[in-house]
């Protein structure tokens, strides 16, 4: 009878340990979550202003300063070979 | 000794009242406890529940980025960032004046101004919205309490000037206010979405709970706008209005035979990112909004009308009265006096007279029922705000002057779009096509929800109609023609010079030093792969469309067609060759 008492409370005490352990878990994975969702959106966030760094970077406008200042021009239409 | 001698005489007794003490007391311990609880959680449990949700649940809204504006290839015209604003808690601040002036100093601002702010009876006080980065870090660095900082969502125009009267622009909360912003709000913002977040007791969020609330999606707009054309047409009119001292400028770049519009130029141009230091009328889409009397682009048009009607014929005779022809009260000229001129020469030297007579052949009637189809005096229905019809008086209502006026494009007023699209017809083998600005619509994840197909309105003028009035409008280009600064080499260009007086608001009638110029041209003739319009308002050196306007439109259409790879026609007629001898040299073989 003793045996069984003594069973019944080692099986008792290791689920409420399971238990304890998979809170512990959840409450953990949900500070990883919540770290991980910040951090994607401060990521994203960089993402987009890089885009419109690019974009700006990629302005005809500024383009067209630089190369003027290298001395590029547009090429004539007779230097232009159209391959059929 | 008898107290000792009765407690070991009654030990037992002793313990049982012990025993009973003990559990007395934890039996009044554990009532109280039952008692708490019931109270707990069946008397209070609901409202306490609640009491306990407002500490460990937190509401996250986000508010979707609003969508981002591409031209044709995806580069970026609009785009909203992230930035900080500056707000401060006034009852907070123990010291105003010292705080308005640290404040001024780091964010250049009026002390004043941010005295007044913080002395206010508010709880709260913006000091300055989408700061800079260095104007936040300059304010963190203070430290004072009191301060704080939001972020905020910011509209940014990478390319600033480029496209920004057809792009609009948003306000400081994000709506739209102006141009495409403005016309495509609906779809370019998004509503709040929510989700719940559990927190612990250092306010940090670690789950969520409960469904997430999808708010309304967010589209992006993938325009037919192409920058690169954008900003050739745009520095070719920039520097024509500069050269000619003018006002401002319009210029249009179509695909005939679908209508996309690839640039829509305007000068004087605005930063749509410091939009409130700009005169109000610099935000118009002028070429949509604003109408004009178009002058001699319209013969066009006329000389369209005439053909279909089967009046005339490209080789018909007028005779153009030697420069001066009566029509009731007024007097009609021309710029050079001509005897008699063929229909096609009455394009080519861009005759008045020869104009009213071709009107007067195919009859008030016709013309009218015509240039309605061509679109005028209606909208042409392009996805931008506030478009004008122009004005074309119903046919009713034309006087005997009117009649003959509208043929050389004066008593009507049109917007450079319509006069676009109409010539654009003819281009395209009479078929008008309808303009538009958006050709595709996307969501977050970059795929198509609606795309826009090129719309055929209707067939105007018969496709042979439209060849003979392309033959005619080349030798308007060509020597002896008033539009032959519009020439190209290597290619055909097919276009006509407009230059129409301006009406005096003061004396009535027309004005003798204010005019507009203009240029309509589509190139290469044989098979148009871009139609340009440029209109330019009240140019000083010089007031004639063949001076003003052609060299504009000569370098647009030049550059354009480098950026677009068009082969010279003469390379074309090359290729054509090599490949029927190449077809001949197989045909020997095999």
């Amino acid at each position: 009878m003793m045996a069984v008492w003594v069973v019944l409370m080692v099986v008792f005490i290791a689920e409420l340990l399971v238990y304890t352990w998979c809170r512990v878990q959840y409450v953990r994975t949900g500070y990883e979550i919540a770290q991980t969702t910040i951090e994607h959106q401060r990521l994203m966030e960089l993402h987009r202003k890089l885009k419109v760094e690019d974009a700006r970077l990629k302005s005809p406008e500024r383009i067209a300063r630089i190369a003027r200042q290298r001395g590029l021009v547009m090429p004539d239409s007779k230097q232009v070979v159209v391959i059929p | 000794m008898m107290t000792r001698s009765t407690k070991k005489s009654n030990p037992l007794k002793w313990v049982r009242f012990r025993v009973i003490l003990v559990g007395t007391v934890f039996g009044l311990c554990f009532a109280f406890l039952v008692g708490r609880a019931f109270q707990l959680q069946i008397l209070e449990g609901e409202q306490l529940k609640t009491k306990a949700a407002v500490q460990y649940k937190r509401a996250l809204n986000n508010r979707p980025e609003r969508g981002t504006i591409y031209d044709r290839n995806h580069a970026e015209l609009a785009s909203s960032i992230k930035v900080a604003s500056i707000c401060a808690y006034p009852e907070q601040i123990s010291s105003p004046r010292q705080t308005a002036s640290a404040l001024a100093r780091a964010l250049n601002l009026e002390r004043d101004s941010i005295l007044g702010k913080l002395s206010s009876s508010k709880n709260f006080v913006w000091i300055k919205r989408h700061a800079d980065p260095t104007e936040v870090s300059a304010v963190r660095k203070l430290d004072v309490d009191g301060i704080d900082f939001v972020t905020e969502s910011r509209r940014f125009y990478p390319l600033k000037n480029l496209a920004s009267q057809v792009i609009g622009f948003c306000g400081m909360d994000g709506m739209g206010l102006e141009g495409l912003e403005f016309y495509y709000d609906s779809f370019l913002n998004g509503r709040e979405n929510s989700r719940t977040v559990l927190i612990d007791a250092l306010g940090r969020g670690f789950t969520a709970k409960g469904p997430f609330h999808e708010g309304k999606p967010v589209y992006n707009l993938i325009l037919t706008i192409e920058k690169n054309i954008q900003y050739i047409a745009e520095q070719a009119l920039s520097e024509g209005v500069k050269k000619f001292w003018a006002k401002s400028g319009t210029a249009l770049v179509i695909v005939p035979r679908t209508g996309e519009i690839l640039a829509m130029a305007h000068v004087p141009r605005f930063n749509p990112n410091a939009f409130s230091q700009y005169e109000p009328w610099l935000w118009r889409n002028r070429a949509i909004t604003d109408s004009f009397e178009p002058g001699s682009t319209f013969k066009i048009l006329v000389a369209a009308s005439a053909l279909e009607s089967g009046a005339c014929t490209p080789n018909s005779e007028f005779y153009c009265e030697n420069g001066a022809y009566r029509i009731g009260r007024n007097v009609v000229h021309d710029i050079r006096p001509y005897a008699t001129l063929s229909f096609q020469d009455i394009l080519k030297y861009s005759s008045n007279i020869g104009a009213a007579k071709m009107g007067e052949k195919v009859g008030s009637a016709y013309l009218y029922h015509k240039l309605k189809e061509f679109g005028f005096g209606d909208r042409s229905g392009i996805d931008c705000p506030g478009e004008t019809r122009g004005s074309l008086l119903p046919v009713g209502r034309w006087s005997e002057i009117d009649a003959g006026a509208i043929c050389f494009g004066q008593s009507v007023s049109v917007s450079a779009l319509q006069i676009a699209a109409a010539v654009s017809a003819i281009a395209n083998d009479g078929f008008l096509m309808k303009p538009y600005l958006v050709q595709e619509m996307t969501d977050v994840q970059g795929r198509v929800v609606k795309r826009f197909k090129p719309t055929v309105l209707r067939q105007v003028v018969s496709s042979k109609n439209a060849r003979r009035l392309t033959r005619m409008m080349e030798r308007i280009v060509e020597k002896g023609g008033t539009g032959v600064r519009a020439a190209l080499k290597n290619y055909k260009v097919a276009g006509k010079t407009g230059t129409a007086q301006k009406a005096d608001p003061a004396g009535g009638g027309y004005s003798d030093d204010r005019y507009i110029t203009s240029f309509v041209g589509f190139v290469p003739a044989e098979r148009p792969e871009i139609l340009v319009l440029v209109v330019i308002d009240e140019p000083q050196k010089s007031h004639y469309g063949g001076v003003v306007a052609a060299p504009v439109f000569k370098r647009i259409a030049r550059e354009t067609l480098r950026h677009l790879k068009v082969p010279p026609e003469v390379a074309v007629a090359q290729i054509a060759t090599m490949q029927m001898s190449s077809e001949a040299v197989r045909g020997h073989l095999f």
